[in-house]
């Protein structure tokens, strides 16, 4: 029971840097219609510049800056390249995050080198128990900051301006534009959200009980990816139960890999593609997702 | 951009003039057997590829760029070191002065091919190759042009090519080594379960392969977690060991890993001895908030030996690369050099140091002492062998290399029966 209690809070504490990961896909998704595939290099370089800047600011300095050039990082892709193809197909589109990603992360490779790079998190490598459950301080406290972070987002999507404005432009973007609705600040603002979302969930990947920055860190953001995909793409509530998901259901297959060993060792990795394969093959559009409709 | 009558004319008598000159300096050396005005020891000495008059020129195949650049940086220093105090001394064969080609693959497997092919026809043999891929990849080109190389990588498959001198004990004895140590020690004991976290791949099967034979040896059980390279994160799989009740952590695996598993071990409660083949440690762990878990816990079986049994190297090394923090990489690349100096002196002495000379030669080197930076190497035995059974056990602590040598190279009780594949 230990075991499978222990395992399920690491899902759970896995899961929700995921959902954070892959609501910044969503929200830009549905702002700007590109899947983005720069998301791995935005949490690196998120995580990257936090660990170069805490020694002259500061950890809290670090992070605030760290996270700060991250959004900056996504408004200049959404501003200098992506608002310069509007109208392109979304397949270049999307293609074109792909090239961004490459020449990030081969950069951020060569910067970080062969070290692993070590964030001083104030609370370091301490550990919570919870009964017989033990949980480090650094995945207890992104559980609570990811909840934080999604509940703001939410409120923000519901009742603010730029919510509305966002939601509308995801309806129909063309009648949105006609009712004065400036699609291109949507969609820059949604890319902010989304490297800042990137850059706070590398903050807390880097940190224990994961080793600090290193170039893998980035093939993280490929596991939010399924997440994203089977909550729904265009749905931000089925981009939190689809981390959640993903996070719990990773964390199980490895724990209990023994009694999966006839599906081959190191199946845990594989279970975020297996889980969306399963999902979409029941409602191709996610859980969540908006069903298209055709009339005939 | 065009290019005018006059600058094409230019570049042919130019590209004329290259290829007449390096036509003759390849020629000259045969036709001359080294040249009548040699010296007695370089006199008779028969010489072919990569020795242009009195300069011997050896490639290196390293990572400047890429992931293992800090790694590649220290390995080719190292080696730069060596080779200018041989050449201080008159050179090898007391004739030649050893020059290093040194190109940069970045980690990239199809740029290493690329750069072999333009370096092969000009280098006798190669001082260092960093990576398994990159190793395996050229094993069979290597074999065809009768290249000694020295890999910087120690899985089993890389002791085939007749031209690799493997600087080490492959990772399954190297594991098997290990856990002798831990026997011994009393951290483990008969009947006890060991938990292995290992790469996929033929890093991670070579080490597997090590525990599994003394886990049947020792009436022990293997609980094997296979990851990917990518995994960073290893909760669910400790949280594993700990319900097993595992007594030891076994790590094939890269540094990352290593944190996060010592980490993990510290938050479940699961205070076991974790041992490791030595790819599995950097000097960087320390840091991290593993770091003391890492120094009461971490066992590292190695070929080489660490900063505190060589200060002379240490002094010699910080003295001519100032600033920076010398990795375990120094005494590797120096011990590597040390060998390959050993390999062209004896085909000197057999009066052949054309390729196929110097083949032989590495070939017949039973006992290559390196003075203790690494265990002593028999390079006589049969491919797929591995050329040392000994490793020294390393642990953590702070200072250069950010580890101490706790053994001297010591071979363990089981590793004499071992038969790979058994």
């Amino acid at each position: 029971m230990t075991q499978f209690l222990s395992l399920l809070l690491n899902g759970i504490s896995l899961g929700v840097i995921y959902s954070l990961i892959a609501l910044g896909f969503v929200v830009i998704f549905k702002s700007s219609e590109v899947v983005s595939f720069m998301h791995g290099s935005l949490l690196l370089v998120g995580a990257y510049s936090i660990v170069r800047l805490q020694d002259p600011l500061g950890f809290w300095g670090g992070a605030l800056a760290g996270i700060a050039i991250t959004g900056i990082l996504g408004l200049l892709v959404d501003r200098l390249l992506l608002a310069r193809m509007r109208g392109a197909p979304v397949i270049s589109l999307a293609i074109l995050t792909i090239g961004v990603d490459i020449v990030l992360i081969t950069e951020l490779t060569r910067l970080i080198g062969p070290d692993i790079l070590n964030i001083n998190h104030p609370w370091g490598g301490q550990v919570l128990h919870l009964g017989s459950v033990g949980i480090t301080a650094n995945r207890a406290l992104a559980i609570v900051v990811a909840a934080v972070l999604i509940a703001a987002f939410f409120a923000a999507f519901k009742y603010s301006n730029w919510g509305v404005a966002m939601r509308a432009a995801a309806e129909d973007g063309e009648a949105a534009a006609l009712m004065g609705i400036r699609l291109g600040r949507v969609s820059a603002l949604a890319w902010v959200v989304g490297g800042v979302l990137a850059a706070v969930a590398g903050l807390f990947l880097v940190g224990s009980p994961t080793p600090g920055v290193t170039p893998a860190v980035a093939a993280v953001a490929l596991r939010a990816f399924p997440a994203a995909i089977l909550g729904g793409l265009d749905s931000t509530g089925g981009a939190l139960v689809g981390g959640l998901l993903i996070g719990v259901a990773e964390s199980l297959a490895t724990g209990y890999q023994d009694q999966l060993a006839f599906l081959g060792r190191g199946f845990g990795s594989v279970v975020p593609y297996v889980v969306m394969i399963a999902v979409l093959l029941v409602r191709p559009s996610g859980l969540f997702g908006t069903r298209e409709l055709t009339r005939v | 951009m065009t290019v005018g009558p006059r600058t094409r004319a230019a570049a042919l008598l130019l590209a004329a003039t290259v290829a007449t000159v390096s036509g003759c300096s390849t020629k000259a050396p045969d036709n001359s057997g080294g040249g009548g005005d040699a010296n007695a020891s370089g006199g008779d000495v028969k010489t072919g590829r990569g020795i242009d008059g009195d300069t011997l020129t050896l490639g290196v195949l390293t990572d400047l760029s890429g992931v293992f650049a800090a790694l590649g940086k220290d390995v080719t220093n190292a080696q730069k070191l060596f080779w200018d105090d041989v050449n201080a001394g008159g050179g090898v064969c007391d004739k030649y002065k050893v020059e290093l080609n040194v190109k940069d693959h970045g980690y990239n497997v199809q740029q290493a091919v690329q750069l072999y092919g333009g370096m092969k026809d000009s280098v006798l043999a190669l001082q260092h190759t960093i990576g398994s891929p990159i190793n395996t990849a050229l094993a069979d080109q290597m074999t065809a042009d009768n290249m000694v190389n020295i890999p910087e990588a120690w899985a089993r498959n890389l002791t085939v090519p007749p031209g690799n001198a493997v600087v080490g004990t492959t990772y399954d004895v190297e594991m098997i080594n290990g856990l002798d140590y831990l026997l011994q020690q009393g951290l483990i004991k008969e009947g006890d379960k060991l938990g292995h976290i290992y790469f996929e791949g033929e890093y991670g099967a070579n080490g597997l392969a090590g525990s599994k034979y003394f886990a049947s040896q020792h009436n022990m059980t293997v609980d094997e977690a296979q990851i990917k390279a990518t995994d960073a994160d290893m909760s669910s799989v400790v949280t594993k060991f700990k319900a097993d009740g595992v007594n030891a952590i076994l790590l094939t695996v890269a540094p990352g890993q290593t944190a996060s598993a010592a980490a993990v071990a510290n938050q479940v409660g699961l205070t076991v001895p974790i041992l490791g083949n030595n790819p599995v440690f950097a000097p960087g762990l320390l840091d991290s908030p593993a770091g003391q878990v890492l120094k009461d816990h971490l066992f590292i079986a190695s070929p080489v030996t660490t900063f505190d049994k060589q200060p002379e190297l240490l002094k010699k090394y910080t003295d001519q690369f100032p600033g920076g923090t010398p990795s375990l990489g120094v005494v590797h690349g120096y011990a590597d050099a040390v060998v390959m100096d050993q390999i062209l002196e004896k085909a000197c002495e057999s009066g052949d140091l054309t390729p196929e000379g110097v083949l032989k030669a590495k070939q017949s080197l039973s006992d290559v002492d390196t003075d203790g930076l690494a265990v002593p190497l028999d390079f006589s035995v049969q491919p797929g062998e591995s050329p040392s059974q000994q490793s020294f056990i390393l642990q953590p602590t702070d200072g250069p290399g950010g580890a101490k040598a706790i053994t001297e190279a010591q071979e363990g009780d089981d590793v004499k029966n071992f038969k790979p594949g058994s």
